[in-house]
């Protein structure tokens, strides 16, 4: 930039004299172009060099580039590894500390090449799915290229398989990593531990306090609760392509496919092979492939040859036998293939064990009872069955199909072991997609009666009408369970009646003013509300008796996860018009009550203005009609139940336009209406409201019994 | 000359112009996109030569592990595949025996012993058992080693207190189900975890949970601290008293002790570590108050079975500042949530030492059933794994009560079991209007009469069954295999209905299918003269059962009454017919704790016909012993009362008949 500007100076100056003098027109002529060289140099190497060397860094490196360290032979080891570690004891927690979106920080370390004195590599400098699980890390949110602030290390030293690397050094190569501190909050990831002969099913490496996050832990190196059993990635997941296939009977009923498997166990299946000859194949090595057939995905019955992984894909059940290591690839392909794994390994952790629940995509059967794993099996009912299957593929969908999703879960797990109160629950870990979109987790599902003693705060949204809406507190005030009365006014030009001018009645009543005419208001959480049990009430419902709403209540008491209200409403598909439609008329069906009048728990008021999906909300203040119809929709789709409808149908005056002046129940106002029903349930992704025959009447309504010996004589009378 | 000059000059001057802007362009177009890259954090490299690395393992290495010998367990160490011995479970299930107590015997103790006599599984004969149990006296003094040791195999060691013989731990092969067990000792999936129980803990019944109300209540105090000397401080919603070690000080916010009062009352119970605060743990659960443990050394009871973090929060006590702001924002749902199933719990699996005992012995159970033991499902929500039996179904949509969290909806047809009693006639008008509904799938009656059943039945649009009853009342109640359908309509040969009310009340019963629905009601009462409780089948404006003389109900009640009333109870509706009625509406109460559902009965006939209920006009005398040896079995009342009737929406209104569906 700056050797622009000069040129330009100086230019305009040049040109008259070149006329006259020709040895300063030769000068002018060489400083010209040599100015331009500099220029060109300047460039070359002052701004630009800046910005073309990080894009270097990310995009062109090699990894045979990266920087080497030497290992001096004496340089520390750490401890073997404690046992007894548990979060609460080896892991530094306060390097978490407060984080407000309750999300670790997990900081990666740079990949180095370690040599020993001689020069001599300590192991591969990084494999490809290593490679692979540390970029995932670094995409993810709980990246951070901040050291300082890290609560999780990650060592770019690559532990996947034990066979590829040196113990020792490997052991003193994690040692001097800048924030080792014997390990502490270091996480390791290896997927192939222990080695010839005795295979240990934990790595072999000294790690201190580490966490290992283990393929094949058995129950006596597991560290419960602060290491993670992972699964053992199969290299197969991306090189076949093997689309789904639905649960239900397949060809074999159990299907065995591994190739290493002992002697002892291969007899075994054998002779259940011999004995269910139909139903059961077992499978071995290939030993006369032709040259350049990968035999990995090939297995063999005697001559004949089935191709690997497909074959799973025609049994119902598949052997996971251990071989030398607990932790076995197979076990992948067989969930892919939506085939139940049978896990015969003793004193294997499966993966992910602390959040998935095995037995619903497994059995687990002891290894000294592998002799008579079909008898077992075929005590499993078909329909628990398919429903294992469903769960095998959605497990490998979910946690095993990429090293990715395997890395994810697995700093998910320590997430939520660090943040226990934003930890995800056990359906988000195991339900499929298709059981968390079918099923309702009702918010009030204890079955739980509220004493009478409670009572109910009466909520009246009213605009300007005071003089019904006086009436409607003499009404309500009569009825004995009433312990609060609430007036929301909804109007800011007008101002509440003086305090002299209401009327006088036993409960406290209290005016909330609003700060702006939404429908809205009358769902609001207001902190008055200390009951549990809410009437909604429009200040021109004056035709329910006393009798009628203490009963309401009584009826809101069974039925405290509803709305129980009075005039009751349905919804109709329309087949002519395909879609849905509103329907007020005598009918022998109800689906909504309006909440002119309704009884319904405080907790909803809160879903009601906080959590209501889409944007109803802003939708009804604005159209300035349909909150009743959005409460009915959020507390069907909420708890999965249906309205109670209270009481004989009454001439109500009106109760569909109750928060409109002058609109009438007329044909606009019933279009209106189905246009909310409508437009709620493509927000709603679904029609949540619930369609029932009954309605709720006192035990001995309209029975032959003396009057004033019932409970609630004043029913239905007009 | 001065030509060529000029031009020269003019292609220099050009030259640099050109290369100026060649390297000022680059440097432009670099230094906007570029600078906000820069600052973004560097990340992981993108290898260029990624396609090259090799993979961990190398195609050969997985399947050509070595295959090795099976090893043996490791001495000291046990896990249920090593060290417990199904196949002895083979044959009969789960057979417990208990070895006599030696010495004098507690009431803790009786209790237990009690408890495994009512759990079903238990066993006279060591030999023929496959669960021995050894009871851990109470004061931790060792007992001497049983004679059938064997090293401790398919030994459970029981003790509920938290004193234990020091010697458990070089028990071996034997599983230890003891009260609180330290984290390091418990062998996860083999061990179980008892709760703390308090000396005083009943081993029947138990107090119901304390809750009240779903949500909290706005008054409540946020936290409670359990004390060393076993009492509850509370503080209010200012909750910045609680210093680092989780020890809230008492000069902030408005706090005060209650010496006296057992059970805390607040939203959230916090649990220092310590060992003894384990008894706190249950006056939370019990209380609704949500227990927040900081950190503790002990494992959760039943913890392989019960998914704590739907109740509980086990947080780290080394970030007090954290947790108590997360508690203080939890969402209202979370903490609905939480309370609801901390009552649950209690209600399920705590309350009593039978409960606790019957869980103990069903996860044993589970472990022996392998993979179609009971589903999370079932042990996390109501009405719990003890009252869902495995034997009924191992399927959730199979049980009246998961309807919703599976998504499911009941299926539309019921089969009418009609129970024909001495003197009995067919009842063909019933036959007749019960198969006239459309809902209806099959007829089975039951023939419990002297006389042989008539050859001829009337031809319905259904089959008919006939079953031969035995005389007993409680066989009304056995799960016949030929019972097809979820849906049980129960009737009496005296019962008579029309169509319609089936089809209105089976319509009700499908939005209710874990209450009962019938049509006549009789309510209880606590007879103060008599100090005890009775029942009335007067109408009345309140109602707590409703009579099987004609009621519709889930399958699985059959399944329950026959196999988890205790048999003294079984044995009393033998003897007394008009308790049957009693006992199938409280044990319903006492797994949905809801009371049942009334629909409309034609009046004209219910005048007609008193005697609808079985056993006569006047059931008083036997049946009052009834509801009391029934309430004394279940160790509380358990039938709920309901006010109110289901009918049809538009009932009596004034509209034309033909408009009207029932």
């Amino acid at each position: 930039m700056c050797a622009s500007v000069k040129y330009n100076i100086r230019g305009p100056a040049l040109i008259p004299r070149m006329k006259t003098k020709h040895r300063i027109y030769y000068i002018t002529l060489f400083s010209v172009v040599l100015l331009g060289l500099i220029a060109t140099g300047v460039f070359q190497f002052w701004p630009h060099s800046i910005e073309s060397s990080s894009d270097w860094n990310v995009e062109k490196r090699s990894v045979r580039d990266v920087p080497v360290v030497r290992l001096p032979a004496g340089s520390p080891l750490p401890e073997r590894g404690d046992l007894s570690c548990r979060m609460h004891t080896c892991f530094d927690v306060y390097r978490c500390g407060f984080n407000p979106k309750n999300k670790i920080k997990v900081y990666i370390y740079s990949l180095k090449k370690y040599v020993d004195e001689s020069g001599v590599p300590v192991s591969n400098t990084i494999s490809r799915e290593y490679n692979e699980l540390l970029t995932a890390i670094s995409d993810s949110d709980y990246y951070t290229d901040d050291i300082s602030r890290a609560c999780l290390f990650v060592p770019s030293i690559d532990v996947l398989n034990q066979n590829t690397l040196r113990i020792k050094e490997t052991a003193q190569a994690l040692a001097q990593l800048s924030r080792w501190d014997r390990g502490t909050n270091h996480l390791l990831f290896n997927m192939l531990p222990g080695g010839p002969p005795d295979y240990n099913t934990a790595l072999d490496v000294p790690r201190d306090r580490a966490l290992l996050a283990g393929g094949g832990f058995s129950t006596w190196t597991y560290r419960q609760g602060y290491d993670v059993s992972i699964p053992v990635y199969s290299p197969l997941s991306v090189e076949v392509d093997l689309p789904e296939k639905g649960p239900g009977p397949r060809r074999y009923f159990l299907l065995s496919s591994q190739m290493a498997i002992h002697p002892e166990y291969r007899e075994d299946l054998e002779a259940l092979q011999a004995k269910h000859a139909e139903s059961v194949l077992v499978l071995d090595k290939c030993t006369n492939l032709s040259e350049g057939v990968p035999w990995v995905r090939r297995r063999c019955r005697e001559h004949q040859v089935y191709e690997y992984p497909q074959v799973l894909q025609e049994a119902t059940f598949c052997v996971v036998l251990r071989g030398a290591r607990l932790g076995q690839a197979a076990l992948s392909d067989v969930l892919r293939a939506g085939c139940v794994p049978v896990i015969i390994a003793d004193s294997y952790i499966l993966p992910f064990s602390e959040v998935l629940d095995w037995k619903r995509a497994s059995v687990v059967v002891p290894e000294e009872k592998l002799s008579d794993v079909y008898g077992i099996l075929q005590g499993i009912p078909r329909r628990q069955i398919e429903e294992m299957q469903r769960q095998a593929r959605w497990f490998w969908e979910a946690y095993f199909q990429s090293i990715k999703a395997i890395a994810l879960a697995t700093l998910q797990i320590i997430n939520d072991r660090i943040y226990p109160y934003a930890a995800l629950s056990y359906e988000e870990w195991n339900d499929p997609p298709t059981v968390k979109w079918s099923s309702v987790s009702n918010p009030l599902f204890l079955p739980l009666i509220p004493p009478q003693s409670q009572g109910f705060t009466a909520i009246v949204l009213t605009y300007d009408r005071v003089e019904s809406l006086f009436r409607v507190i003499t009404e309500v005030s009569k009825v004995p369970s009433l312990s609060k009365l609430l007036v929301v006014w909804n109007n800011q030009n007008k101002n509440p009646p003086e305090d002299s001018l209401w009327p006088k009645i036993r409960v406290p009543l209290k005016v909330v003013r609003t700060a702006e005419n939404k429908l809205s208001n009358r769902f609001f959480p207001y902190d008055e509300i200390e009951t549990e049990a809410v009437l909604a009430i429009d200040d021109d419902i004056i035709m329910l008796t006393s009798d009628e709403l203490q009963f309401g209540y009584e009826v809101w008491r069974e039925f405290p996860d509803r709305l129980v209200g009075y005039p009751g409403r349905l919804h109709l598909w329309d087949h002519e018009m395909s879609k849905w439609k509103y329907e007020s008329e005598w009918t022998n069906e109800v689906s909504m009550v309006l909440t002119g009048a309704a009884f319904y728990h405080k907790y909803f008021n809160y879903l009601y203005t906080y959590k209501m999906p889409g944007d109803i909300k802003n939708w009804v203040d604005a159209h300035m009609n349909c909150e009743d119809i959005a409460m009915n929709f959020l507390v069907a789709n909420v708890t999965g139940k249906a309205v109670i409808k209270v009481t004989p149908r009454k001439k109500f005056k009106c109760p569909e336009c109750t928060a409109i002046d002058g609109l009438s129940l007329d044909q606009t106002h019933m279009v209106e209406r189905s246009e909310c029903i409508n437009k709620f349930a493509s927000v709603f992704g679904t029609m949540p409201l619930k369609v029932v025959e009954h309605r709720a009447d006192p035990v001995l309504y309209k029975d032959d019994f003396p009057e004033k010996l019932k409970s609630f004589p004043n029913i239905g009378s007009l | 000359m001065q030509s060529w000059r000029r031009k020269s000059l003019w292609l220099a001057l050009s030259a640099s112009w050109l290369l100026v802007l060649l390297r000022v362009f680059p440097l432009l177009r670099l230094a906007v996109p570029a600078r906000p890259r820069a600052g973004a954090p560097q990340g992981w490299p993108r290898w260029q030569d990624t396609e090259l690395l090799q993979s961990f393992s190398q195609p050969g290495e997985l399947p050509e592990d070595d295959p090795q010998p099976p090893p043996a367990p490791r001495g000291g160490s046990c896990d249920w595949g090593a060290c417990f011995d199904v196949s002895k479970c083979r044959g009969g299930g789960l057979k417990v025996f208990a070895y006599p107590v030696a010495g004098p015997i507690s009431d803790t103790q009786r209790g237990i012993l009690a408890s495994i006599e009512s759990s079903g599984y238990g066993s006279v004969s060591p030999d023929e058992a496959c669960l021995l149990l050894s009871l851990e006296a109470p004061a931790g003094e060792c007992s001497p080693l049983p004679q059938q040791w064997n090293g401790g195999r398919n030994h459970l060691v029981l003790g509920l207190h938290s004193n234990f013989c020091p010697q458990t731990f070089q028990l071996g092969q034997a599983m230890v189900a003891k009260a609180s067990p330290t984290v390091d000792t418990f062998r996860p999936g083999f061990d179980v975890a008892l709760p703390l129980l308090p000396e005083a803990h009943p081993w029947r019944g138990g107090a119901p949970g304390q809750l009240g109300q779903h949500s909290p209540h706005p008054g409540v105090p946020l936290l409670a601290l359990a004390e060393e000397r076993g009492g509850w401080r509370t503080a209010g919603t200012e909750s910045s008293a609680c210093p680092r070690d989780g020890h809230c000080e008492q000069d902030h916010g408005p706090e005060q002790t209650h010496p006296g009062a057992t059970l805390p009352n607040a939203t959230f119970c916090l649990i220092p570590a310590r060992h003894p605060d384990a008894l706190h743990f249950l006056q939370a659960l019990q209380a609704g108050c949500i227990p927040v443990l900081l950190s503790p050394r002990w494992e959760l009871p039943f913890s392989e079975v019960i998914d704590w973090t739907k109740a509980a929060i086990v947080v780290d006590e080394r970030l007090p500042f954290q947790v108590l702001a997360a508690l203080r924002e939890m969402p209202p749902t979370r903490v609905l949530a939480l309370r609801q199933q901390t009552q649950f719990l209690w209600d399920a699996y705590f309350s009593s030492v039978e409960k606790v005992i019957h869980t103990t012995l069903e996860i044993i159970q589970d472990r022996i059933f392998g993979a179609p033991a009971h589903p999370s499902l079932l042990w996390n929500s109501p009405p719990g794994a003890l009252l869902a039996l495995p034997t009924f179904s191992t399927s959730p949509s199979d049980f009246p009560f998961y309807h919703l969290q599976r998504g499911s909806r009941p299926a539309g047809r019921f089969s009418a079991l009609i129970w024909v009693g001495a003197p009995g006639q067919p009842p063909l008008k019933l036959i007749q209007a019960v198969a006239g509904s459309q809902h209806c799938t099959q007829i089975l009656v039951l023939w419990g009469s002297e006389k042989p059943p008539p050859s001829r039945w009337p031809k319905t649009a259904v089959p008919l069954t006939v079953l031969a009853g035995q005389k007993k009342a409680s066989d009304r109640f056995f799960p016949h295999r030929a019972l097809s359908t979820d849906a049980i309509l129960s009737l009496d040969a005296q019962s008579s209905l029309t169509t319609s009310e089936v089809d209105f009340a089976f319509v009700v019963w499908q939005s209710f299918p874990e209450r009962m629905v019938g049509f006549l009601t009789w309510s209880h009462f606590w007879d103060e003269a008599r100090g005890g409780w009775g029942h009335t089948a007067e109408r009345a404006n309140e109602f707590s059962m409703v009579l099987t003389s004609a009621a519709f109900y889930h399958r699985y009640y059959h399944t329950l009454f026959t196999h988890s009333l205790p048999k003294a109870l079984r044995t009393l509706a033998d003897e007394a017919p008009s308790c049957v009625d009693v006992l199938m509406n409280s044990l319903v109460a006492a797994v949905t704790k809801l009371p049942p559902i009334k629909v409309p009965y034609g009046k004209q006939r219910l005048e007609a016909s008193p005697p609808l209920a079985p056993g006569g006009p006047d059931p008083q005398p036997p049946a009052q012993d009834c509801i009391n040896q029934m309430a004394a079995e279940f160790g509380y009342m358990p039938l709920v009362s309901s006010r109110l009737r289901l009918d049809p929406v538009l009932f009596k209104d004034p509209v034309s008949v033909l408009r009207k569906k029932y």
